[in-house]
């Protein structure tokens, strides 16, 4: 079971990798339309530092309007769940910004926060990844079990009690869920944004300007790795802190 | 006689639905009440009107000389809900100081060290297990220790053994006398077992199909302590019929 679980992913990729690397052979297809793996890596190889560093940047960028949004949605899902007013409220508005295409806004954004900025990169980061976790903070403390949430009631709990000891806690698996999701949104944004502002993107736009194929697939790579990364610290996390929970235990049967 | 739970002329109306029409009842210091009826009569309506959960549309009711709603932000009474409750993310130990950890400018002098009765219940080797390692039965205990580490004067149980099975129903029984006897608490005990309220109570009020009225108030006369072997005596025969009458004669009035 072990063995499968670790060696199954192993020659999946193996198996990917060398089709990529045979069909870009066999037809004879521009490094610039798809690279080999091959090419890529040894291009990667020979500058190092600077992928790495321009990964970091992007990842910084991702994180920081990830975690401003996971934090602005427990406060809008809380008053979405507390009253149904504000969830009415605020349904229209988070639905707007969610089928919005950001890439239209991206310009507009840049030159109002400052073009060579941090700043629109993780405000539109916050902003892309918001819905998604609103609309999950707020399902998820509805969903608080509704004895918990009477047996609370029945000591007189504050709101604050409640929130803190029932409906966080009850969010938890749908705010993973969303998280998930978001991760590659937000990494995908983060680097549509960046342009002049430094890390993949920055790389990614010149070289598509510039016609440069292998530095473009060395960022593109970049990218996968960092997404898988991120999954992968994600689940981490998951186990960490939501051990209680069925999915983290339950076997496959 | 002092009255741990006074109600007068109480009326519970849901819109036109009409649960509880017009109870009027003392219920002595110190003494274990069932309240038997038929599925859906209303009585679990009541213990949350009792319970100060849900307030009676007419009528007064009075838990040790408080309005019910004043009586539950004094952390009066105690609630033991049909299904426990249990917080999954909580260990056992956690689980049980739940109603000490909320609301705690209003614990009483009298509350009790809820590792103590984890112990008494013999759960005292599962103080960090999560809810879904214990069975039902040990969940069931862990909510009942919840509620006496309270120490509230009032215990309020609505059905708390209606979804275990047989064997562990008996046991349960056992442990419910042996926890409540000497413990001085009132105890208000919804069900829907002839056998359990025999068993239990020093009293048990039958209840007419909804609305709830109460058809009868009979007398439990068997000795105290109960021992487990209580439901063998004769005397326990003739109470379960003359509780069983009750309940065919209050479905027929």
């Amino acid at each position: 079971m072990n063995r499968t679980r670790y060696l199954a992913p192993v020659v999946g990729l193996i198996v990917f990798f060398s089709a990529w690397e045979a069909l870009v052979q066999i037809f004879g297809i521009r490094p610039f339309v798809l690279a080999r793996p091959s090419r890529i890596l040894r291009y990667m190889g020979r500058f190092p530092d600077d992928y790495f560093r321009a990964s970091l940047l992007t990842m910084r960028h991702a994180a920081l309007g990830f975690a401003i949004a996971v934090l602005v949605a427990l406060v809008i899902g809380a008053a979405m769940a507390a009253s149904s007013f504000v969830d009415y409220a605020t349904q229209p508005v988070l639905t707007l910004i969610a089928v919005t295409p950001f890439a239209a806004y991206i310009a507009s954004v840049k030159i109002g926060l400052g073009l060579f900025s941090d700043r629109p990169v993780i405000f539109i980061v916050a902003l892309v990844s918001l819905p998604a976790f609103a609309f999950a903070a707020a399902d998820g403390m509805r969903g608080a079990d509704p004895s918990s949430r009477e047996l609370l009631a029945s000591v007189d709990a504050s709101r604050w009690e409640v929130l803190w000891h029932l409906r966080l806690p009850s969010a938890m698996p749908s705010l993973f869920t969303a998280a998930k999701y978001n991760t590659g949104l937000a990494l995908v944004v983060a680097y549509l944004a960046e342009g002049g502002a430094g890390g993949l993107g920055q790389i990614g736009a010149r070289a598509v300007a510039g016609n440069q194929g292998d530095r473009l697939w060395a960022a593109i790579l970049s990218m996968a790795i960092l997404g898988t990364v991120s999954l992968v610290l994600l689940n981490v996390l998951q186990r960490a802190v939501m051990g209680w929970h069925v999915s983290q235990r339950t076997q496959r049967t | 006689m002092t009255s741990a739970v006074s109600l007068r002329g109480v009326r519970k109306s849901f819109g036109a639905l009409e649960t509880i029409s017009g109870i009027d009842l003392e219920v002595e210091s110190g003494s274990f009440v069932s309240v038997i009826g038929p599925s859906g009569c209303g009585k679990s309506t009541l213990l949350r009107v009792v319970a100060g959960l849900e307030p009676a549309t007419s009528g007064d009711v009075l838990v040790y000389g408080e309005p019910a709603v004043e009586a539950r932000r004094h952390k009066q009474v105690a609630i033991v809900p049909q299904h426990p409750g249990l917080l999954p993310w909580r260990t056992v130990r956690a689980n049980a100081r739940l109603l000490l950890d909320v609301n705690r400018t209003a614990n009483g002098s009298t509350t009790s060290d809820p590792l103590a009765l984890l112990e008494r219940v013999g759960l005292g080797s599962f103080l960090d297990a999560r809810p879904h390692q214990l069975s039902g039965g040990m969940q069931q205990r862990v909510a009942l220790v919840r509620a006496l580490a309270l120490g509230a004067p009032l215990l309020a149980m609505d059905e708390p053994l209606a979804a275990l099975d047989e064997i562990t129903r008996s046991e349960m029984r056992g442990l419910l006398n042996q926890l409540v006897e000497g413990r001085g608490v009132t105890t208000i005990f919804i069900t829907h077992s002839i056998s359990e309220a025999v068993a239990l109570s020093d009293r048990v009020l039958v209840s007419s199909p909804r609305p709830a009225r109460i058809v009868a108030d009979i007398d439990i006369d068997l000795p105290r302590p109960r021992s487990d072997d209580v439901d063998d005596t004769p005397r326990f025969f003739e109470l379960c019929t003359q509780v069983r009458h009750a309940l065919l004669h209050g479905a027929q009035a």
